[in-house]
């Protein structure tokens, strides 16, 4: 007996040992370090004409990053071109693991600042200086600089590039537009309502919109209604994690009691929370829907796919003649500070900018306004084309310094775990537009503050 | 005797209600891959114009070839070593019953509950540290420990069974331990290996936690989760969606198909052999 | 197997020979063992022990450390003592994943469980006809596909365009129809079915096959007593299934508290929360929030609740009169 005991003691010294190997010291501190303050680059990089492989990480659905990378390789056959493509939720939630562990020299980004925290990206000032970015118009770049450590956005150096500036606005069907008797784009809240009214009691379905799985596309009206109601610095303020900011203001509590009024009148489809973003494509496309909340990245198919039956307006404001403001930003791209070609993927993001061809397939294929200097080549477009009309209102926005980023990108996970769970449930009765806001900030301030 | 009639017409009926259904996502699967691509075609409804081709797209969007051989890759990494490892240990603690076994296989058998996400965070780090993230060794190494637990268990289940006469008389003949266990124990139990074969071949290949928290490249993963990639990437094109999965998950069909009796004789075991 | 991972399958050891049969095996195993020193099989379970001690023993260490941390995965760790815990039981979003968990094993265990026993005694009187054997592969079929494709194929059914929303509109109940995971108060129950579909086969193949070892001559008896079919069923079948039964519950319970695939697929934990389940929610808090510390005290309880659930289930259900 006792000689089993003292067995069976070694046996367990022996299993347990292996495993409270383990157990010493706190984990992490293995972080990378803050990188030093880029160089100044004597001459601008370029890809070389050593063969290069060129490894990007994008957004699935969206042909524009694939277009230009195949450009690229026509002009630069030395450059090859590795592609991964997620969605974008996909995409937000890999974004610190892949660009730690497995740094990609491009990558789609979706929110910065924590990125930019874990020193995760590289600074582009030094690319910046040499190529010239610094000389743009400095609100192409604006959303894209972060102070040191990543604390606040909208100023300091710069973390990312754009492919281009995209916009969102409202869509609509002109043929059901007609049905309803409406000739010209609502110019006040007021009458958007009443053509909303006019459409429900013609059994057409007055907002196409998502709201599904991980991606609550019922943000898109909420901010233009934000807008609408009160003054878009505030809402930059918070997206841009300004001390002190908060969304549960009295105004955007206006705008999310709209919202909700809008979802009891029936103004989405009864089955919004399991719509997802491609549903929604294929069902206005059809035919389904008068408004859809969107930005201009889907002009240039809109344009194909209903050529002349699409408009594009800015959301109006609660009254009329007042100032315009919309979602506008750069489609982010940004290189990891552990990426192998940085230099190159730099050189690829300038190109972007400042070829004519790349400018070209930028406007055509992402029915955006090209990033790069304020006198450069616009490509020429078809009028009375939905990518006329969304490249016009970005001229108003700019006008009105009406340019907000989302606020789905305020943090990394603000958008998969607090407002798309928040629309969710205010699509099915569950929560208050007071309790949305309360809970969004709520968890905003434990983000922010906490990691 | 007319009860029992009725009794067998009510268990044939269920049985095809029962099957009806269980074919039933196969159906809408096959079905709508046959839509134009890019479509959203609505409830069972054959197209007009059945579209054969988006199975070749999809084929090549999923570039399958690559996939069957990373997953095979990964298999053959896994099941082999696994069925080694598992038969010694089931056979030191179920036949040659060495000291403190007891302990050992208590350890092991509280690892058959496990669910895998409660250690995927720590796996991460370990096998980042290990310097092998997105490489197949992440899903193999890995994978070999989990399947400890079973293997084990299983393979102790089938020696502990094992007549010690046998043994004797090997010994006798001057063989020594790793003779008996080679020449003697292992082709005798050919039949419980094959079937943890072919339990641990089918986790494997469907592996998917491991699979998209380890490896992003898609073509280094298993097959389940390239599907996953897969649906992340043409999630939006429904038709093509249906006809990548179709695809992925064909190969266990296929093999399930042609070995159905060995497959069914596995998983019953795999569940209610002790 | 229910899963792709052995460990769903716990089997009673009990099964083996009883323990007169033990006895008189460790017997030999003494006389055995003179000749052979009793630390070479240490030499033959160190391999298994190595990579388990490694790839999981260590692992699990560790997760119960980094419960005890505030870590972003990243930077350096704070120490949080049982703060990560006490959010585990305080949060809503949390808590609500492991009650979510729960609720899914009706549909994970209870439905395969009661309609396999119903559906596995009535298909007993046909089986050797050619039918049980097709219906046999065939309901085996959700068993050897990935989950992650029975997830894909079941959202597309259950769509707002689906085929199952098509079918109740053909019987005159279009009213009901509607984006079942997308609603909040179907979503849970979508996931379910789509875990009953799974499990289904399996159970109903599992009973069937401890029913053919039921000695016919107890039935026999018990019609001469004039037991009806229920009769029957309740005294003689499901008693006698006891082990099976076992089985089946403990393979679908563990399923049901660790979902992950069927889920990640299908509605990433939403419409809200409504799906959440710990799985998913250790995933995304792990590597998408980077908050270790939360996810890895889940983790923790995760596992302690499969333990904890699964070990009474076995005890119970254990066949004790062998």
């Amino acid at each position: 007996m006792s000689r089993r005991t003292r067995w069976n003691g070694a046996a367990l010294a022996v299993v347990m040992g292996g495993t409270l190997a383990a157990g010493c010291g706190a984990p992490g501190g293995d972080a990378p370090q803050p990188e030093a303050p880029s160089a100044t680059l004597a001459t601008a990089p370029t890809c070389g004409t050593a063969p290069v492989t060129l490894n990007a990480y994008v957004e699935t659905g969206f042909p524009l990053p694939k277009e230009l990378s195949s450009e690229f390789s026509k002009q630069h056959p030395n450059v090859k071109w590795n592609i991964r493509e997620d969605q974008f939720a996909v995409i937000t939630q890999n974004a610190p693991r892949v660009l730690a562990d497995d740094p990609p020299d491009l990558m789609r980004l979706p929110q910065v600042s924590e990125l930019v925290k874990n020193n995760l990206l590289k600074n582009l000032d030094g690319y910046a200086k040499a190529f010239g970015w610094d000389s743009w118009p400095a609100s192409q770049l604006e959303q894209m600089r972060m102070t040191p450590g990543g604390k606040t956005r909208g100023e300091g150096s710069l973390y990312a590039m754009g492919l281009n500036f995209s916009m969102t606005g409202v869509f609509y069907n002109k043929k059901l537009a007609a049905k309803i008797g409406m000739s010209s784009p609502p110019a006040t809240l007021a009458e958007l309502d009443d053509a909303l009214a006019k459409a429900k009691s013609a059994g057409i379905t007055p907002i196409a919109q998502f709201n599904g799985g991980a991606t609550g596309g019922l943000a898109f009206p909420l901010q233009d209604l934000m807008a609408a109601y009160g003054p878009s610095g505030p809402i930059n303020d918070w997206i841009y994690q300004k001390p002190g900011a908060t969304i549960d203001t009295p105004s955007n509590l206006q705008a999310t009691r709209h919202l909700e009024k809008w979802i009891k009148a029936g103004h989405f489809w009864k089955d919004v929370n399991a719509v997802d973003y491609a549903t929604m494509m294929s069902r206005f496309i059809k035919g389904d829907g008068l408004f859809m909340f969107d930005g201009d990245w889907e002009s240039g198919n809109l344009d194909k796919q209903m050529p002349g039956d699409v408009g594009f307006f800015l959301m109006p404001p609660a009254q009329q003649g007042g100032r315009q403001a919309a979602m506008s930003a750069p489609l982010a791209f940004g290189i990891s500070s552990r990426a192998k070609n940085a230099d190159c993927a730099a050189f690829f993001l300038n190109w972007v900018a400042t070829d004519p061809k790349a400018r070209e397939i930028g406007v055509k294929v992402g029915g955006s306004h090209p990033m790069g200097p304020a006198d450069a080549p616009m490509p020429e477009v078809t009028k009375g084309t939905v990518t006329a009309s969304t490249l016009e209102a970005g001229a108003k926005i700019a006008e009105d310094d009406g340019a907000m980023d989302f606020i789905a990108n305020a943090t990394g996970a603000i958008y998969a775990k607090s407002w798309t769970p928040q629309l969710q449930k205010l699509v099915a009765g569950q929560q208050t537009p007071e309790e949305l806001l309360k809970s969004v900030q709520s968890d905003y301030t434990s983000q922010v503050g906490g990691s | 005797m007319i009860v029992g009639r009725r009794e067998t017409w009510t268990g044939r009926l269920l049985l095809v209600l029962l099957m009806a259904v269980t074919l039933m996502p196969f159906l809408s699967l096959f079905v709508t891959a046959l839509h134009p691509s890019g479509s959203y075609p609505s409830g069972l409804e054959w197209p007009r114009d059945p579209q054969w081709g988006n199975f070749v797209k999809a084929f090549q969007a999923a570039r399958m070839i690559e996939l069957v051989k990373s997953s095979t890759l990964i298999v053959l990494g896994v099941v082999p070593v696994a069925l080694l490892l598992g038969t010694m240990a089931g056979f030191a603690i179920g036949h040659l019953r060495m000291a403190g076994r007891n302990v050992v296989f208590l350890a092991f058998v509280l690892g058959l509950t496990l669910p895998f996400e409660g250690i995927i965070t720590p796996l991460y780090y370990q096998v980042r540290d290990m310097g092998l993230l997105n490489t197949r060794w992440a899903i193999i190494l890995p994978l070999i420990g989990l399947f400890m637990p079973f293997a084990v268990f299983w393979m102790r289940a089938h020696f502990v069974n094992m007549p010690d006469e046998l043994s004797e008389s090997a010994r006798m003949d001057g063989a020594n331990v790793w003779q008996l266990f080679w020449r003697i124990h292992v082709p005798l139990a050919m039949p419980a290996l094959s079937s943890l074969a072919i339990l641990l071949f089918l986790w494997t290949w469907n592996q998917f936690l491991l699979a998209i928290v380890l490896v992003d490249d898609p073509l280094k993963r298993t097959m389940s989760g390239a599907l996953g990639a897969f649906q992340g990437q043409w999630g939006t094109d429904m038709p093509l969606l249906c006809a990548g999965s179709l695809l992925i998950l064909a190969p266990t069909l296929v093999i399930f198909l042609i070995f159905q009796r060995r497959f069914v004789t596995a998983l019953l075991q795999g569940s209610l052999k002790g | 197997m229910t899963r792709p991972t052995p460990d769903s399958v716990v089997d009673p050891p009990a099964t083996s020979p009883g323990p007169a049969a033990v006895t008189r095996k460790r017997g030999h195993a003494r006389a055995a063992g003179l000749r052979t020193p009793r630390w070479v099989g240490w030499l033959f379970v160190a391999p298994a022990l190595g990579v388990y001690a490694v790839f999981v023993l260590r692992p699990i260490a560790l997760t119960v450390q980094y419960s005890m941390y505030r870590w972003d995965g990243i930077g350096p760790s704070t120490w949080a003592g049982l703060g990560n815990y006490a959010r585990v039981f305080t949060d809503p979003d949390l808590y609500d994943s492991i009650l979510n968990a729960v609720k899914l094993i009706v549909f994970f265990s209870v439905i395969p469980v009661v309609l396999g026993l119903m559906s596995a005694s009535t298909i007993r009187r046909i089986a050797a006809s050619r039918l049980a054997l097709v219906g046999r592969t065939v309901l085996f079929l959700p068993q050897v596909i990935p989950l992650v494709a029975a997830g894909i194929a079941w959202s597309w059914l259950l769509s707002s365009a689906g085929l199952v929303n098509q079918l109740l509109t053909s019987v005159g109940l279009g009213g009901v129809a509607r984006a079942w995971l997308g609603d909040f108060s179907t979503a849970l129950p979508a996931v379910g079915v789509i875990g009953a579909w799974v499990l289904l086969g399996l159970c109903t193949i599992l009973l069937l096959s401890g029913m053919s070892k039921i000695d016919p001559a107890l039935y026999e008896a018990a019609r001469m007593d004039g037991a009806g079919p229920l009769r029957e069923f309740l005294s003689i079948t499901v008693p006698s299934l006891r082990q099976e039964i076992g089985v089946c519950v403990t393979v679908t319970v563990i399923a049901a508290l660790a979902s992950f695939d069927i889920v990640y697929v299908s509605t990433q934990g939403g419409p809200g929360n409504a799906t959440m389940v710990p799985g998913l929610e250790i995933y995304y808090l792990a590597f998408s929030e980077r908050q270790v510390g939360i996810a890895s005290a889940l983790a923790v309880v995760l596992m302690v609740l499969v333990l904890v659930v699964a070990l009474p289930i076995q005890w119970l259900t254990k066949d004790r009169s062998s």
